[in-house]
């Protein structure tokens, strides 16, 4: 194909049949198999299922953290070797804050890695935790802050590398209901304005349908894509609505499904 | 303040305790507290006793070079093992069960290798003061929540910058604890060694105002080799405090 103007750019990620085994003390365990999925850009694409169904495998593979066994992963149109911290960032469950730097050094770790000036990775850090509400916390630890706090100065942190693709393990698993659907509201507004192409992993049906584009129900172990979900309802979105209502229904069916079979395979 | 108090407080009461059980005994052998300054005062010139200043300071430099070559020894063997796995499992059991030894059953084959003179020392002071440190930047080492690594290597950080910027910050407040508590065991292992078989240093001193039945001129001295213990471990202390807040 020839490389025009008009050509498009490749999808931001795209798996192509990946596999992933581990080996532990009990035996070879298939945590990940065949799965292939292409996401679009600025699409928010969400992998639900229960735990341990390798969800998080899947995303530490577009990552470039763990090697497939099996198949090719593609970032931006070239195969994913490493991590790529021009094009992915990476939000994790528990924040993973460096408990030895203020909230602001912690948003700037990133840019010291790429050799930005000090002055500007400061302005860069300000700029993105102002509009956070973290106006004032610039200069606290991690210990000082709130769950909700420390878990929106990780995100800040992974906006401030500026990559075209996010890519979130459960980032708001740990907080209370509460701030898990405040965090949520807010990031369905920061995800519209920054323009992201966002890969979501959750095991909470509301979360998945409150922010996702596309859903993708993943089974237990070993994870394989069961089923893809469009969702095709406007933002921000009434949980309430008839429409949630049924799609909540049939995606349950299917993470019980899955979720009985995990606790039944479980030792 | 108030704790602070407490402590002067119950520091007279044991200075009081012991001027009433002492003050009517023996006192070759027990020496009462208010006999200690004119003691004191009365080393400077004793003829029998050497002059204490140079003891001091030899002591004092065979604790510097011991603590020095432990930290030197203990951070090189425990990154060794910690970050060679294979090495480290290898011998991190052997480095346990030696642990388990008490170090002072070595002391003898230390002079026969050594000496009598400070080199020996030294080398028991290393001996004692290395383990600590060893086996905390092992702990410290296991102790890098394994999160942190990951983050930063998506951020695109090379084996060496995660070893700087996250490694070491984690596990420093595990390391200043070992470093502390190694530098308290080369001052031991220095005074025992000098106590045990010695021609200088503190240790011999004391060793000969004993074998003299100086009593009280060997508690001025024990009190002085505490005193100046006390004031290392408060410094290092201090140190700690600071890592271990600023390491959260």
């Amino acid at each position: 194909m020839p490389g025009g103007p008009t050509t498009a750019a490749p999808d931001p990620v795209v798996l192509e049949s990946i596999g992933k085994r581990y080996d532990t003390a009990s035996g070879a365990v298939q945590a990940v198999d065949a799965v292939s999925l292409t996401v679009r850009t600025e699409e928010f694409v969400t992998l639900l299922g229960p735990s341990g169904c390798g969800k998080s495998t899947v995303l530490g593979m577009i990552a470039g953290l763990v090697r497939p066994d099996a198949g090719r992963v593609l970032v931006a149109g070239a195969p994913c070797a490493g991590p790529n911290p021009e094009k992915v960032a990476l939000v994790f469950q528990d924040g993973g804050l460096f408990p030895w730097r203020t909230a602001l050094d912690n948003v700037t770790f990133g840019l010291e890695l790429r050799g930005v000036p000090a002055a500007r990775r400061c302005e860069i850090a300000l700029g993105l935790l102002e509009p956070m509400g973290l106006r004032g916390f610039e200069r606290k630890y991690p210990r000082e802050l709130s769950g909700g706090m420390r878990q929106r100065v990780a995100i800040a942190r992974a906006l401030a590398l500026d990559t075209p693709i996010l890519l979130m393990d459960e980032p708001f698993a740990a907080l209370d209901e509460q701030t898990r659907l405040l965090m949520g509201e807010w990031l369905v507004g920061i995800r519209r304005r920054a323009r992201k192409t966002v890969v979501f992993v959750t095991h909470s049906l509301h979360e998945a349908i409150a922010l996702s584009d596309r859903i993708v129900v993943m089974t237990a172990r070993p994870g394989r894509i069961k089923d893809v979900v469009d969702v095709a309802l406007p933002f921000p979105r009434d949980l309430n609505a008839p429409e949630v209502t049924d799609l909540r229904a049939k995606l349950w069916e299917q993470v019980r499904e899955e979720s009985l079979k995990a606790m039944g395979s479980r030792p | 303040m108030k704790v602070l108090l407490w402590r002067l407080a119950i520091l007279a009461a044991v200075l009081a305790a012991w001027e009433a059980i002492a003050a009517p005994l023996n006192p070759i052998f027990y020496v009462p507290p208010s006999a200690l300054p004119a003691a004191l005062l009365r080393m400077w010139c004793v003829p029998e006793l050497p002059p204490l200043g140079q003891h001091v300071w030899l002591t004092f430099q065979e604790i510097v070079g011991a603590y020095a070559l432990a930290v030197a020894a203990g951070l090189w063997l425990g990154f060794l093992l910690g970050l060679r796995r294979t090495v480290g499992r290898i011998y991190e059991p052997l480095l346990a069960a030696l642990y388990a030894v008490p170090s002072v059953i070595w002391y003898p084959s230390l002079m026969l290798f050594f000496g009598l003179g400070p080199a020996s020392k030294i080398a028991f002071g290393v001996l004692l003061g290395f383990f600590p440190i060893v086996l905390s930047v092992l702990a410290g080492i296991r102790q890098v929540p394994a999160t942190l690594v990951t983050v930063a290597r998506s951020m695109g950080a090379r084996p060496r910058t995660v070893f700087t910027k996250v490694m070491l910050p984690a596990m420093a407040s595990t390391m200043v604890g070992g470093l502390r508590a190694g530098l308290a065991l080369c001052v031991v292992g220095v005074l025992v060694g000098e106590i045990l078989g010695s021609r200088a240093g503190i240790g011999y001193v004391i060793n000969y105002a004993y074998g003299l039945m100086m009593t009280r001129e060997y508690a001025v001295l024990a009190l002085i080799a505490a005193a100046a213990v006390l004031t290392l471990d408060t410094a290092g202390a201090l140190v700690e405090a600071r890592v271990k807040r600023w390491a959260g």
